[in-house]
C-alpha cells in the first residue's frame, strides 16, 4: 500500500471534565440558551485545570496559564508573578518542576544555550573576512574565527594573509562542521574552535536535526529512577559519550554517530583515516601526523559507500527520529537500544507477513514506531534493574 | 534562512553541504532501488491523518496533517452568480468577448454551451502559505496548477451516467442559462512548508470538494433560482452513487495532483525537502478516474523548476587547495576556480543541469497509471476516508 490515511486522534477531554468544578455540561447549556455576549465571559472563566493535592496545576502548561494561586510557592524559571497577586503564571509551554518550594516550568523545547566545552554540529551560513558565522540552533549565530581552526600543513603553521584570501577553501556556506564551544560571550553567542583531529568538516553521511531542550538545563539531570525516567528530557543531552562508532548489522560497515548538544546530529560512514595514519607510520612525529590527516580534513568529496552501509545509516537516522517523536531522550544508550530494537522488529515483521510488507519495509516511522519504543523501554527497564 | 530569490523554485531549499548532496544523490540514484533517508520505498507516501467537515461555516472543508507536522485546511464556499455570458449569447453576434475565449474556440456551434457547459473562471482558488504574499509566484503557480486540473477533468460527455456531472465540475456549477454557482476554494497551509506543499494541498482540496454540499434547488428551468432551506437535503457537489447503482467506484471524484521527482533513473513519489533538493527533475502529475469508473486518466504533467541547479558544487580533492597544501603544490592557480572541472568525479556533487530522459517519463506514467499502481492506491486510500 503506497499510502496510509489515518483518522485524526482526539485527546480525551472527558477525563478533565470530572475533575473540573464546573464541567462542560453547564457550559454548553449556557451556550444554547444565552446570548452571544454573555457566553464569551462565562466559558473563559470556567475553564480551569484540575489541581493536585498541593494546589498545583497538572499536565502540560501553556504560556499565560496560572500554575498556582497558593502563596506558599516561590517562582522559578519559566514563570512570572503579577505584583498585585500571588498567582504564579507560566511563560513557556512545558512541565512543572518543583524543588522544595520552588516552582519552575521546564519547556518542552527550547533553543540551545551554548556552554563552554560543548560538542556541537553546526552549519556555516556566512563567510566573513576572518571568521565564519555558524548556525548552531542557538538564538545567535556562533562564530568560528580563522585563527581557531587547524590550517592544513601542520598545527604550528602561522596564519598568513593567503589563508585569509582562501577562506572559502576551508569552509564555505552550507558546509557542516563539528566543533567545540571555546567561549561564550556576554550576549550568549558562542565562539567555536576545531583545533583537534576530532573536529572539522563533515562528509560521508546524513544530517539530522532534532528538537528538544538541547543542552539547556539538562546537564544536571541524571536519569531519575522512576517510570518516566526515559521521557524526561527531550532531544540530545550532554553526556559522557556523544561521538561513537556503531557496528551495524546486515553487511553494513561501521558507522560514526556524532550527537551535537545543540540537537544537530551527523551519521556517517566510519573512515579509517585517523587510525591508518597513526598505525601506518608509527615513527612519524606528532606534527607530521597532523599534516597527513589534514590532507582530508577540508575535503568535500565523499568516499565510496556501499548500499548496505547506506541502508544502516538510514535505519539509524530513523531510529533517532522515532525516539524524538516519542519524547525519549537521545544519547548513546538509547540510540543503541533503538537500533537493536529496530533489528528485532524487522525480524518479527518478517515472521508475520513475509512477502506482503516487502514494499517499504524499511520505513520505521509508521506502524513500527510504537513497537520499537516498547522494546526500547523494556531494555531500559532491564538495565535499570541490573544497576 | 529562506531566500526570497528561490521562492519560486520547488521549495525553499535548505542550505546543504556538497558532501550531503552527493551522498543523497548517490543513495537515491542507486540502480537497485533507491535508499531514501527515511527508509520509505520509492512509491511510499508519508502517513497522514485526514478529516472532513471541520468548518461549520463552509459548504465543505477538510484537514490533512502529515506525520512531520505540516497541516493544511481547505474550505469551499459556493455563491450564486448571474451568468453574464448568457445575455451576450442572446445577441449572437458578440464574438470577441474577452471573458470567454476558450469556450468560443470551436465556432458558432458552441454558443449555447458557454451557459450549458460552464466556465473555468467560475472556480476560484486562493492559497495561503506562511511566509509568502498571496501574489508571490509559488502560491499563484500552485493554485493555477490545481485549478487547471479541477476544471479540465471529465470534459468528455460521460454518457450513460447521471447527467449532473456530464460536463465535469464546470457543468455541475450551471444552475440554468442565466444563473450559476461560483466556487471559492480557500487553501490554508497551517505550518511552514517543510517540503513542497503541492501533494498535501491537492489531497486536502480533493477531500474538501468531496464533502462540499450545495443547497437543493427548488425552482425549475429558467426561473430565478430558489433553494430549499433544509440543509439536510442538500446535495453533494460531487454526487454520491445511488445505492441501487453498482456500488463500487462509480462515483465521480475530483482529480488529485501528485509530486514526483526523478533522480538518475529512479522515480520517487512524495519527496521530502532534502530529496527535492537533489532531484534531476520535479514533476506534478494530475490524475483522475476514468468517466466509466474503470482505470485512470492522466490529466496533466507539469515540470517544476528543480532547486538542485542552485546548489553549491563540491570540490574534488584533486582541485582542492587546502587538501593539496599537504602535498606541497599549493600554488596551482587553476584550482582556485571550483567550477573549472567538467567531468564527473564520484563522490563530488555537481549541480544538476535539469532535463529528463524519455525512458524516465515512460516509467513514471506506467507506475502511476498501471492497474494497482500508485495512482490507484492513492485514490483508493482517499476513498477510504469518511466524508
Amino acid at each position: 500500500m503506497a499510502i496510509t490515511i489515518l483518522a485524526p486522534v482526539v485527546e480525551d477531554v472527558r477525563q478533565d471534565d470530572s475533575h473540573a468544578p464546573h464541567g462542560y455540561a453547564d457550559q454548553s447549556m449556557s451556550e444554547d440558551s444565552d446570548s452571544d455576549v454573555e457566553m464569551g465571559g462565562v466559558s473563559l472563566s470556567q475553564k480551569r485545570r484540575p489541581r493536585d493535592s498541593n494546589n498545583l496545576a497538572t499536565g502540560i502548561m501553556t504560556p499565560g496559564e496560572v500554575v498556582t494561586d497558593d502563596p506558599q510557592w516561590m517562582r522559578g524559571h519559566g514563570t512570572y508573578t503579577n505584583p498585585l497577586s500571588t498567582s504564579i503564571i507560566a511563560t513557556v509551554a512545558g512541565h512543572i518542576e518543583k524543588v522544595n518550594k520552588l516552582i519552575s516550568v521546564r519547556p518542552l523545547r527550547a533553543r540551545y544555550t551554548p556552554e563552554i566545552g560543548d560538542l556541537v554540529v553546526g552549519r556555516i551560513v556566512e563567510v566573513q573576512s576572518r571568521r565564519w558565522k555558524v548556525d548552531v540552533a542557538a538564538p545567535l549565530l556562533a562564530q568560528l574565527p580563522l585563527s581557531a581552526i587547524n590550517l592544513p600543513g601542520g598545527i604550528l603553521r602561522r596564519r598568513t594573509s593567503a589563508d585569509e584570501l582562501q577562506i572559502r577553501t576551508f569552509f564555505s556556506e552550507g558546509d557542516l562542521v563539528v566543533a567545540e564551544v571555546q567561549s561564550v560571550h556576554q550576549d550568549g553567542s558562542a565562539s567555536l574552535h576545531t583545533r583537534s583531529l576530532k573536529y572539522g568538516k563533515l562528509r560521508n553521511g546524513v544530517f539530522l536535526a532534532v528538537t528538544g531542550t538541547g543542552g539547556s538545563g539538562a546537564s544536571s539531570s541524571k536519569p531519575k529512577k522512576s517510570g518516566s525516567s526515559l521521557a524526561r528530557d527531550w532531544g540530545v543531552v550532554r553526556s559522557r559519550r556523544q561521538v561513537w562508532t556503531q557496528q551495524t548489522a546486515s553487511g553494513g560497515a561501521d558507522v560514526d554517530i556524532i550527537l551535537g548538544v545543540n540537537g544537530y546530529i551527523w551519521i556517517s560512514k566510519h573512515v579509517e583515516g585517523t587510525d591508518a595514519a597513526s598505525s601506518a607510520s608509527e615513527n612519524v612525529s606528532i606534527t607530521r601526523m597532523e599534516e597527513m590527516v589534514s590532507s582530508s580534513i577540508y575535503s568535500s568529496q565523499n568516499d565510496e559507500i556501499s548500499p548496505q552501509t547506506r541502508h544502516e545509516i538510514s535505519r539509524l537516522s530513523q531510529c533517532i527520529q522515532v525516539l524524538v517523536q516519542n519524547g525519549v531522550r537521545v544519547e548513546m544508550e538509547t540510540v543503541q537500544a533503538a537500533y537493536e530494537a529496530s533489528l528485532q522488529v524487522d525480524l518479527e515483521v518478517g515472521d508475520d507477513e513475509d512477502e506482503l510488507s516487502e514494499e517499504g519495509r524499511d520505513y520505521l516511522e509508521g506502524n513500527k514506531a510504537s513497537r520499537l519504543i516498547e522494546l526500547v523501554e523494556q531494555r531500559w527497564a532491564k538495565q535499570e534493574k541490573i544497576e | 534562512m529562506s531566500n526570497p530569490r528561490q521562492a519560486s523554485s520547488a521549495s525553499q531549499t535548505p542550505h546543504l553541504s556538497p558532501a550531503e548532496l552527493s551522498y543523497l544523490y548517490t543513495s537515491l540514484s542507486l540502480p537497485k532501488g533507491p535508499i531514501r533517508p527515511d527508509g520509505r520505498s520509492p512509491t511510499q507516501f508519508r502517513p497522514l491523518t485526514a478529516e472532513t467537515d471541520i468548518l461549520p461555516g463552509t459548504n465543505g472543508s477538510a484537514r490533512i496533517g502529515f506525520a512531520d507536522g505540516t497541516q493544511a485546511i481547505v474550505g469551499v464556499k459556493a455563491e450564486v452568480e448571474k451568468t453574464v455570458l448568457a445575455s451576450d449569447i442572446l445577441q449572437q453576434d458578440v464574438e470577441n468577448d474577452l471573458q470567454a475565449p476558450s469556450d468560443r474556440r470551436d465556432g458558432a456551434e458552441s454558443t449555447p454551451s458557454a451557459a450549458a457547459g460552464g466556465h473555468g473562471s467560475w472556480v476560484q482558488m486562493s492559497i495561503e502559505i506562511p511566509g509568502f504574499r498571496d501574489d508571490d509566484a509559488l502560491p499563484v503557480f500552485l493554485s493555477e496548477m490545481m485549478r487547471e486540473s479541477l476544471v479540465g477533468s471529465v470534459t468528455d460527455a460521460g454518457k450513460g451516467r447521471d447527467t449532473e456531472m456530464a460536463g465535469g465540475l464546470k457543468g455541475r456549477l450551471v444552475i440554468n442559462k442565466r444563473w450559476h454557482w461560483r466556487l471559492y476554494i480557500d487553501v490554508l497551509l497551517l505550518s511552514q512548508p517543510l517540503s513542497y506543499p503541492l501533494p498535501l494541498l491537492s489531497l486536502t482540496t480533493h477531500l474538501a470538494l468531496l464533502s462540499t454540499k450545495l443547497p437543493k434547488l427548488k425552482s425549475q428551468g429558467e426561473e430565478d433560482p430558489f433553494f430549499d432551506d433544509d440543509w439536510g437535503v442538500a446535495e453533494h457537489l460531487y454526487p454520491r452513487p445511488s445505492p441501487s447503482a453498482s456500488a463500487t467506484s462509480s462515483q465521480i471524484r475530483p482529480p488529485v495532483t501528485l509530486l514526483v521527482i526523478s533522480v538518475g533513473d529512479n522515480v520517487i513519489f512524495d519527496p521530502n525537502r532534502e530529496e527535492i533538493s537533489v532531484a534531476d527533475a520535479v514533476l506534478a502529475i494530475s490524475i483522475t478516474r476514468n468517466s466509466e469508473g474503470q482505470g485512470l486518466k492522466l490529466l496533466s504533467i507539469r515540470t517544476i523548476d528543480p532547486p538542485s541547479r542552485l546548489t553549491q558544487p563540491g570540490v574534488p580533492n584533486s582541485e582542492n587547495l587546502s587538501t593539496m597544501a599537504a602535498t606541497g603544490n599549493s600554488d596551482n592557480a587553476a584550482a582556485a576556480n571550483p567550477s573549472a572541472g567538467q567531468e564527473e568525479v564520484p563522490g563530488v556533487w555537481r549541480p544538476r543541469r535539469g532535463g529528463i530522459k524519455r525512458s524516465v517519463i515512460t516509467e513514471l506514467t506506467r507506475t502511476v497509471l498501471k492497474k494497482g499502481g500508485v495512482g490507484e492506491e492513492v485514490l483508493e486510500g482517499l476513498e477510504g476516508v469518511e466524508v
